[in-house]
């Protein structure tokens, strides 16, 4: 590439080390100004460090960074924006108590002044314009979607006339249909004249929207930046992947990055099992409103032994509550939920559980593990948790058990009295796997079982999954990840705002399920206002 | 083991650097401080009887301590100690009154009872507020000690006021000596046991059954055990109550035992010293007897100090206050010392 004037961002020799973890080594990398760049990997590929550094939220341990031209100070996330450089969080920092103006003002340049609601949305009106956002100024961040909440990030990054705009996973959140409206933003930033950097992990999204290709691997880049145009999608995946999932379905790599449509092996249910009974029924269940996501309405739901079953769907439509109805987390004001065959609507969690219900929860963090606990605790919860609650233990035999255990499940880890926070992420989601998949289950939920883990995690928890279904548990999957759940579910269910809005069988048709999800299929006329 | 042994240094170190502290605070004030801290010391483990003296104070510590670290574990900040025990001597008393005349065997054990329960439902209605409603359970134990303060206060100079007292101080009938469980010098063969099976017991329910397991993860974690299906009230009730029961025995302990009675006003320190002792011991209940016995060596060092060695009584509260104060700021001094020391091992 022949570069005619200085690049807009460029990285040289940046080195990031956090303890004895280094997530970026030696990354040279040099953006031209007026494109959109697209900075692919895995999870643990060092893409957020990227973008942070590039920032000034990190310090780098070595490097350089240079913006237009002009070295800057790395760290110092005042001078990157200075010099033009914005970047938006993967995960949202907006006040989710504040009005949209609100949120517009926090932080703008320029304080110490008094305003007026209206004075305020005023002053934004014409710049949230500019950049076709539609937005009541008075809504409170909480009540939006996430697609508007995610444009008025990119507003808010815009203010003070950003020349280079990082955005990290922009995608990760949104609707088949949400990215196609945040490329055709991108695309219109980039008339404006805006450099984008898009973080971004699935090929599909990756070769739809980038000029450029740079391609991080274990914190070294292994290529890039490359025109869009000259490399094909199976090479990119390779770039990706490295030998990582060598020995694993095809269809598996090609779901870890997201190279979509081309799915060699349709699963199959186990048909050994299709005859008996279903183990899981949920017959026309909603639940009570609560603070914790949107209600149940009406959900019917059968999966059978041997079975996986995808819960497709944007977050927030139902599928947290889904899972906690099943778990008795939430109060279900009509229907009825059985376990292999026997009603449990009205049974404590232990008592579920006691009858086969195993959960891999949504925050692996929060629900799944007690990280200050010891990993022996951790692990022993659900055990005990089944007997009375002075029955007297042995803790010296719970740790010999749970050894036993944890070295079956391949957990790497110095000893079982080691905090559960000590582990990286697929660690302790193996240990999560070893206490909920035994042989004793019999619906296995897992909900979003893979985020943020690295690709050998993600393809354990996959052939985990897909073991203990030939075993004959029920599984439900929940993700937000299509990809994921064309690879391994018998079916797909998608919800949207608590009820089932569509029922799929493979081959699945990404069109198609996009659009049940998003409502624009079955209603096109209902979803505007 | 490892873990282990951090924690005992760490606790050591807080001691030890609240008592240079205080030998800073007295040598500005104007005493000798190496004087000051051999008084101390004298008047704890050193001179004739100082042993028994601190055991006196100790053993009913020991009790309310283990109470409220088994609060502490469960994620719950019971800081009403105070009132349990206040709540658990008056209903100890007034199970003494209307049992008056009763043979020993079967008052002594009813007394305890009713001591026991007083303080367990002195913790219980903070721990339901808690657990149905939220109420932030600092303030309603907190509220609750002021609460038995005042209710002290009445009954000892309303229902059980004693009509021969001086009138300096409000208290109650003297307990018969056939129920008394200690002379007033407070160490006897039954309030050491007393202290020994509470002790093996507490320790078994902490380390050895399912219900310490649980009850440490869920005041770690409490979502993540509640996914598991355990019921957080439950747990949770249970560790009120059983921190409740034991500032009530403890309570009852000093009824029947060296004081005789119960007075307006008495021991107003007794529980603000074991949450102390609970935290200094890390909440273990090994750790819980040891930090228990330096705290009763401080309570006896402090009546030794004006009488024996003419220095005031103040100096334990600054020791005391010095130790509290790097506890609760769990110093970053500390925190950082201990890092040092393991990356260089």
């Amino acid at each position: 590439m022949s570069i005619h004037s200085p690049p807009a961002l460029a990285c040289r020799d940046v080195t990031v080390r956090y303890g004895d973890v280094t997530a970026l080594s030696d990354v040279s990398v040099a953006f031209e100004p007026g494109l959109i760049h697209a900075v692919v990997g895995q999870n643990g590929a060092g893409k957020t460090t990227f973008a942070r550094v590039a920032s000034g939220l990190v310090q780098p341990t070595n490097g350089a960074v240079e913006i237009a031209g002009q070295v800057i100070r790395t760290g110092h996330v005042r001078e990157s924006r200075a010099a033009g450089v914005e970047l938006v969080h993967q995960s949202f920092a907006l006040p989710p108590s504040f009005t949209v103006a609100e949120a517009m003002e926090f932080g703008a340049p320029g304080r110490g002044r008094l305003y007026s609601r209206k004075g305020l949305a005023e002053k934004w009106r014409a710049h949230l314009a500019g950049l076709d956002i539609q937005v009541d100024f008075s809504k409170r961040i909480r009540d939006l979607p996430v697609e508007t909440q995610q444009s008025i990030e990119i507003a808010r990054a815009l203010i003070t006339d950003a020349r280079v705009l990082i955005l990290d996973e922009p995608t990760a959140v949104l609707s088949p249909v949400g990215i196609e409206m945040l490329f055709a933003r991108v695309r219109r930033l980039k008339q404006r004249g805006v450099t984008v950097i898009l973080i971004l992990h699935k090929i599909r999204e990756v070769l739809g929207i980038a000029d450029t290709i740079t391609v991080l691997r274990g914190g070294r880049r292994v290529e890039g930046p490359v025109l869009a145009a000259d490399i094909s999608a199976d090479h990119l995946a390779t770039l990706i992947v490295g030998d990582a999932v060598k020995g694993h379905k095809p269809g598996d790599r090609d779901a870890l990055v997201g190279n979509g449509g081309a799915h060699a092996d349709v699963p199959s249910g186990h048909q050994r099992y299709a005859s008996l009974a279903p183990a899981l029924v949920l017959s026309a269940v909603s639940t009570v409103p609560d603070s914790e996501g949107a209600p149940l309405d009406k959900v019917s739901l059968s999966i059978r032994p041997g079975e996986i079953v995808g819960i497709a769907g944007v977050e927030g439509n139902g599928q947290k509550t889904l899972v906690r109805a099943i778990a008795d987390l939430a109060g279900l004001s009509a229907g009825t939920i059985a376990l292999g065959g026997e009603d449990i609507t009205r049974k404590s969690l232990a008592a579920r559980r006691a009858a086969g219900l195993r959960i891999i929860p949504f925050e692996r963090n929060i629900e799944g593990l007690s990280l200050t606990s010891s990993l022996w605790e951790n692990w022993s919860a659900r055990e005990l948790l089944q007997g009375p609650l002075l029955r007297l233990v042995n803790p010296a035999r719970i740790r010999a058990l749970c050894d036993g255990s944890l070295k079956k499940w391949g957990v790497h880890y110095h000893t079982s009295s080691q905090r559960a926070g000590s582990l990286s992420g697929g660690n302790a989601q193996k240990v999560i796997l070893a206490r909920e998949i035994d042989d004793d289950a019999k619906l296995i939920i897992a909900a979003q079982p893979t985020r943020g883990l690295d690709i050998g995690a993600t393809a354990f928890v996959w052939e985990s999954l897909r073991a203990a279904r030939d075993k004959g548990a029920a599984i439900l999957l929940i993700s937000s990840d299509l990809d994921e759940l064309f690879d391994i579910s018998d079916r797909v269910v998608v919800m949207l705002s608590g009820r089932v809005a569509g029922a799929f069988a493979a081959p699945y048709d990404i069109q198609s399920v996009g659009a049940a999800m998003t409502g624009a299929g079955a209603a096109a006329t209902g979803t505007q206002r | 083991m490892k873990d282990r042994a951090i924690a005992i240094l760490r606790s050591l170190i807080f001691v030890s650097f609240s008592l240079i502290l205080c030998a800073v605070v007295f040598q500005f004030a104007g005493y000798n401080a190496p004087q000051m801290l051999t008084a101390v010391v004298d008047g704890a483990f050193l001179r004739p009887g100082a042993v028994e003296q601190s055991l006196r104070w100790a053993l009913p510590l020991f009790i309310t301590a283990v109470g409220v670290g088994i609060s502490f574990r469960a994620g719950f900040f019971n800081i009403g100690a105070q009132g349990q025990f206040y709540v658990g001597a008056i209903a100890a008393a007034f199970a003494a009154e209307a049992l008056r005349g009763g043979p020993a065997f079967i008052v002594i054990p009813l007394i305890f009872l009713a001591g026991m329960t007083g303080g367990a439902l002195w913790a219980l209605w903070p721990g339901l507020l808690k657990l149905r409603s939220g109420t932030d359970e600092v303030i309603t134990t907190l509220m609750g000690n002021f609460l038995a303060g005042l209710l002290l206060v009445y009954v000892t100079s309303g229902p059980l006021k004693d009509p021969s007292g001086s009138g300096q101080q409000a208290s109650s009938r003297p307990l018969d000596a056939a129920y008394r469980i200690s002379n007033s010098l407070g160490l006897s063969p039954t309030i050491i046991g007393i202290a020994i099976v509470v002790g093996i017991l507490m320790w078994l329910l902490v380390n050895r059954t399912s219900f310490g397991v649980l009850a440490s993860l869920a005041g770690r974690n409490g979502t993540m055990v509640r996914w598991q299906g355990a019921k957080l009230w439950q747990l949770g009730l249970s560790s009120f109550v059983i921190s409740g029961a034991l500032a009530g025995l403890a309570g009852t302990i000093e009824f029947m035992g060296p004081n005789g009675r119960i007075a307006s006003g008495f021991l107003p320190t007794h529980g603000f010293t074991a949450i102390l002792i609970a935290l200094v011991a890390n909440l273990s209940v090994v750790g819980t007897a040891a930090a228990a016995i330096f705290f009763g060596g401080l309570a006896s060092a402090a009546l030794y100090l004006p009488i024996m060695a003419g220095l005031p009584a103040a100096a334990i509260d600054i020791i005391n206050a010095a130790i509290a104060l790097f506890i609760t700021a769990r110093s970053n001094l500390v925190e950082k010392f201990l890092r040092l020391g393991r990356r260089s091992s």
